[in-house]
């Protein structure tokens, strides 16, 4: 049921993965604007939340009738990097009328005024789990790297990751896991729901495996940060993406 | 990958029949390529030796020639060692007659102002239609070519092959591993790598016969990619010891992203080592220790390292030592109670603790005139069934209070226990000292017996600890990858 809710979206065509990145480097974007980072995780068998894309308010009651809330709000603008910090993300809304509002109040706001705005994206939200993050670096010398870390405090503080060099086998996608210091988090401590392992390893496999998105696009993709992916007992999906391009 | 063809092309360099001496000197007989002619000379190399010199007739003896292109026969190993300007327009002119130019000479891309003349010295070794070894580097040892680039170093053909991109460090890794016991099948210096990489080296040394451990120093990984593809695909079939410089200051600056302010230099050796089974250490001695270590035993990876046993004498040594292993990963922890009620039995005197570590003071090793060492470690191999055995004498403690035949009769009595049980555990030795004159030279002839048994010997706890954790990984890594 899950899987099914969370399997591909959305309102922009599926497009072919390096259509997406053609069209950003069109656009002269140094990154992938979320939608089309999901959509290029989308095409790679990630799921990513159902979402819809609305110019403004007004197509807001249209749309909500095809997501199921609560839903998350979030600008989409090329000047804006850092969406939460600029007051552009608004969480746990559920109806058509909280949604209204709260892309009214961001448009009302000044920083979001000043910035060129493609639109808003409407997501439903994730079921609860563990947060994780999954990453991509282009090593100068090694090529694409993969990265593994438990979400939160896990990394910003306390750098707990893991990398290898793509491709990953299912084995280093295991081993990833191991490394990790805080992997019995995983397994449910203290009183939590389990997070699926299998999910996770799928997951880095379609990311950094052979014929995986970092592998294939190699020559594109400067960095990525699947952050958070969140992962229940069954599925992982990926929340927000950013693909930075080389 | 075409392991043939590697060993084939790389066989003129490791075994040249003809060398050619660029920068010798009719005036200065310490210049380099002239020490390193009569090196090779004294070290037995029959070949034809072709000193390159424009000017001179003759040097040292040598009949000499004007450039690449006039001598005799074609050049297998052309040692280069004049200023760097004048380089490329010497290279160019081999025509094809000089397989390998191995250019010491420094001044290249390792500093800013010889970025330019370094591309002008690979576009002209390839006009020549050789292969470049280097620049910035100080030569080859290959005892099987009779090449020596080094003052010291064994005659005798062994078993590690090592590739440095520092001279330097290259003569040291010689120097302390014939001290060791390390015994090189070759050693490579490849300066700043311009040409011939690491990795095409790496290739050779998987394919050469004579080759059973790999070492590399390295500082940067220009084939890194390549590196990674090869060692990944030949899956730690022979154990690979990296020493890797500059880990630490090659942090990606300005990443831009989450992952990027996480990766660091150091990530992605750690990810190598993970993914290929190489073997990463920290310094030159562990580096030499570890190699010593593959060099002298055969990698148990049925049943990766992990119980290991301490006997010797030296309790704070023995508590130290527990700690260290336990960081390290390996597990000293007390024996079943059979082998304990076993070596009870021995009655062995107030002091000695049997449960391990085994301690015993040099008044029970000295028992029986160190015979009694047979006892314990028959109980140690069939009761107390280690992984891996270190035996530890602290020389101080026996020199003065017992006959010097002590010491031959501990080692005898060990060397018979393992070989009653072969295969069973690894067999290592610390020979402990205090820096005394003559407790070294005791400890120096202890050690070449120790080493003509396939002993391994290392100076400290320390050591042992670090070159058997290395051991351990690499066990671990093939004893995975052999179950997918």
């Amino acid at each position: 049921m899950v899987l099914q809710m969370f399997a591909v979206m959305n309102d922009i065509p599926k497009m072919i993965p390096q259509k997406l990145i053609e069209a950003a480097r069109a656009q002269q974007r140094s990154a992938l604007d979320e939608q089309a980072g999901k959509s290029l995780l989308a095409s790679y068998g990630i799921s990513v939340p159902q979402s819809l894309t609305v110019k403004n308010a007004g197509e807001v009651d249209a749309a909500m009738t095809k997501l199921r809330a609560p839903v998350v709000v979030k600008i989409m603008s090329p000047d804006i990097l850092h969406k939460s910090d600029a007051g552009g993300v608004k969480v746990g809304l559920k109806s058509a009328t909280e949604v209204k509002d709260a892309i009214n109040a961001m448009a009302a706001s000044p920083q979001i005024k000043a910035a060129r705005i493609d639109g808003y994206l409407i997501e439903e939200m994730a079921p609860a789990g563990q947060e994780i993050v999954i990453g991509g670096l282009r090593d100068p010398y090694f090529g694409p790297l993969v990265m593994v870390g438990l979400g939160g405090i896990f990394v910003e503080v306390l750098r707990d990751v893991s990398f290898r060099i793509c491709p990953i086998t299912r084995l280093d996608a295991e081993e990833m896991l191991d490394d990790l210091k805080g992997a019995a988090v995983l397994a449910g401590a203290r009183g939590r729901k389990p997070a699926s392992r299998a999910a996770i390893v799928d997951a880095l496999l379609k990311v950094g495996g052979e014929n995986g998105l970092l592998m294939t696009h190699a020559d594109d993709i400067a960095e990525a940060d699947i952050n958070p992916m969140i992962v229940s007992d069954n599925a992982a999906v990926a929340v927000d993406a950013r693909f930075i391009l080389k | 990958m075409n392991k043939i063809n590697n060993l084939q092309d790389f066989t003129p360099f490791f075994e040249p029949q003809t060398v050619a001496v660029v920068g010798v000197s009719t005036r200065n007989t310490h210049a380099l390529p002239n020490v390193f002619m009569r090196r090779i000379r004294d070290y037995g190399f029959t070949g034809d030796i072709y000193p390159i010199n424009p000017t001179a007739d003759e040097v040292e003896g040598f009949r000499c020639y004007k450039s690449l292109a006039d001598t005799p026969k074609p050049v297998d190993y052309a040692y280069i060692g004049v200023g760097g300007a004048q380089i490329p327009a010497m290279l160019a002119a081999a025509k094809g007659r000089t397989r390998f130019a191995h250019v010491v000479s420094s001044g290249f891309a390792e500093v800013d102002e010889g970025k330019a003349l370094q591309e002008e010295l690979v576009a002209a070794a390839r006009a020549g239609g050789m292969r470049l070894v280097g620049p910035n580097c100080m030569g080859l040892y290959s005892p099987r070519g009779r090449i020596t680039f080094a003052e010291v170093g064994s005659r005798e053909l062994g078993h590690v092959g090592v590739v440095s991109q520092s001279g330097g460090l290259g003569t040291d890794i010689i120097r302390r591993g014939r001290n060791r016991g390390v015994k090189f099948s070759a050693l490579v210096t490849a300066g700043n790598c311009a040409d011939v990489t690491p990795s095409e080296f790496v290739e050779y040394y998987f394919a050469d016969e004579h080759t059973h451990v790999i070492g590399l120093y390295l500082e940067t990984a220009k084939d890194g990619r390549r590196l990674f593809e090869l060692l990944r695909e030949r899956k730690a079939s022979k154990p690979v010891v990296i020493l890797k410089g500059g880990r630490t200051q090659q942090g990606l600056a300005a990443a831009a992203s989450h992952t990027g302010s996480l990766a660091g230099d150091d990530r992605v050796w750690v990810a190598l080592s993970r993914q290929t089974g190489v073997v990463i250490v920290d310094t030159l001695d562990q580096f030499v220790d570890t190699l010593l270590l593959f060099q002298s035993v055969k990698p148990n990876t049925a049943q990766p390292t992990k119980r290991v046993t301490l006997f010797g004498n030296g309790g704070g040594t023995s508590v130290l030592a527990t700690d260290y292993f336990a960081r390290l990963g390996l597990d000293v922890t007390p024996f079943e109670q059979k082998a304990i009620d076993e070596l009870a039995a021995l009655q062995l005197p107030p002091g000695t603790s049997i449960t391990n570590p085994v301690d015993c003071p040099v008044g029970t090793l000295s028992q029986d005139e160190g015979r009694v060492a047979e006892k314990i470690l028959d109980i140690i191999f069939s009761s107390g069934k280690p992984d891996a055995l270190v035996m530890h004498l602290n020389l101080s403690a026996f020199v003065g209070r017992v006959k010097p035949e002590v010491l031959d009769n501990l080692m005898a009595a060990a060397l018979r226990v393992r070989d009653k049980y072969p295969g069973q555990a690894h067999f290592m030795l610390a020979l402990r000292s205090d820096g005394e004159p003559n407790l070294e030279e005791r400890k120096r002839e202890f050690r070449v017996k120790a080493l003509a048994n396939g002993v391994p010997v290392y100076d400290e706890m320390t050591n042992v600890g670090h070159a058997l954790a290395a051991l351990a990984a690499h066990e671990r890594f093939v004893s995975s990858r052999a179950q997918h």
